[in-house]
């Protein structure tokens, strides 16, 4: 660009109209040059500053936790729509075990509840106590719908009693929540 | 047509008509593309030849915004950190200089947010709005700086914001009013208000009315 002339332009033209005032708008320098060197701070700060992955790249980075996730929520589905009514002549060995340890399966769906929220708690205490509000808006629905599933699990584990399947599912959906949380916030760190 | 569309539609023209020069220094050159694409793998050396490039309209930018030098010259700083952070972002659907102005226009505006309440702002200033400001930046303080340049920065702040987003930078009223959180028509009302206090202003500095000049006559 050529070197601009102050002097030019102040005396571009005395007479002001609408006309001239837009030409002489037109004819601002399109630059200007800061008085002191911008360069070394900017060096400075980028040093420090990782770069944002691109939306795209996010959208790939994140399709295996998002199968994972629909994985989850179709089992969850299936089982619900498909499984067969049990009863007690049909109790899995591990219904059967419990009866004759004297523990309850409420107890143990609270026991799953309850472990599964001190992983997620040291999960998310490693990695800063993370707001999930600032997460992309997709992976906030995948978690909510896996969250949800758990609810809707453990409420039928209340009224299904001696359901090993059902226990079997609460917790690969827990564990599949934990996968997607560790995956979303290694890649969100800066959060 | 009404004579203030005419005259918008003139301000458009004229800024195409720049834009469409040979000469016009921001296209996007081959070495451009590689900078860019060097830049999101991470070279500080291709980056820097992105500054190189683009810094001084960024300042610009800056400058008539804030109208302030060391203002401009921090937040110019802050632009260029968010397009290192942010440079992925460009998928090359626009000009990479179109991209980055929009880019240094938000940094701009989220400065101002920060350093100061919107509400606050805008009732102080609009109150002093209602004249031709006592000059906040002086007259003789810069040499480098165009006449005009200097009668925008004396503007008050949303007619100086509208102004120059609409007539130098050449966004439209409809993207305006979504930046600075305001109706289109008070978008177009702050520009012929920042026209008109120009053009007060100018005449008070000697510049002789077109209008007034044929009544002598």
């Amino acid at each position: 660009m050529s070197n601009y002339n102050p002097q030019e332009h102040m005396h571009l033209n005395n007479k002001i109209s609408d006309k001239t005032l837009a030409e002489q708008v037109a004819a601002l320098p399109i630059e200007m040059t800061p008085e002191r060197d911008l360069w070394s701070g900017i060096e400075r700060a980028i040093n420090h500053k990782s770069q944002e992955i691109s939306v795209d790249k996010q959208r790939n980075v994140f399709m295996p936790s998002a199968w994972a996730a629909s994985i989850a929520l179709v089992m969850l589905m299936s089982w619900f729509t498909f499984s067969p009514s049990t009863n007690e002549e049909s109790a899995p060995e591990l219904v059967k075990k419990q009866e004759k340890n004297s523990v309850t399966q409420g107890q143990l769906v609270n026991f799953m509840q309850q472990n599964f929220k001190q992983q997620k708690q040291t999960l998310l205490a490693s990695y800063g106590q993370p707001t999930f509000d600032k997460l992309p808006e997709a992976m906030q629905q995948e978690l909510t719908q896996l969250s949800d599933a758990r609810a809707s699990i453990r409420k039928a584990l209340l009224t299904d009693e001696n359901n090993a399947d059902l226990l079997n599912l609460l917790d690969f959906t827990q564990q599949q929540e934990l996968k997607l949380l560790q995956q979303l916030y290694r890649q969100y760190q800066v959060i | 047509m009404d004579s203030q569309t005419k005259q918008d539609k003139q301000v458009i023209d004229i800024k195409a008509r720049f834009s469409a020069n040979k000469d016009y220094p921001f296209g996007d050159s081959d070495d451009e593309q590689l900078w860019i694409t060097e830049a999101k793998q991470g070279s500080q050396t291709a980056f820097y030849q992105l500054y190189e490039k683009y810094h001084r309209r960024i300042y610009a930018l800056c400058w008539r915004m804030l109208a302030d030098k060391d203002s401009a010259e921090d937040v110019c700083q802050e632009v260029f950190v968010v397009l290192w952070q942010k440079i992925n972002n460009f998928r090359g659907e626009s000009k990479f200089s179109t991209w980055l102005h929009s880019v240094a226009t938000n940094v701009v505006l989220g400065h101002l947010r920060k350093h100061k309440n919107w509400l606050q702002r805008v009732f102080s200033i609009e109150e002093q709005g209602a004249s031709v400001q006592e000059p906040s930046v002086n007259l003789t303080d810069d040499s480098t700086l165009t006449l005009l340049d200097q009668h925008i920065a004396r503007l008050p702040e949303r007619a100086r914001l509208v102004f120059v987003l609409f007539a130098v930078e050449g966004y439209r009223h409809e993207e305006i009013s979504i930046m600075l959180k305001m109706a289109v028509g008070s978008s177009k009302s702050q520009y012929h208000r920042a026209r008109n206090l120009l053009k007060e202003s100018l005449l008070a500095n000697g510049f002789v009315s077109i209008e007034e000049e044929i009544n002598h006559e």
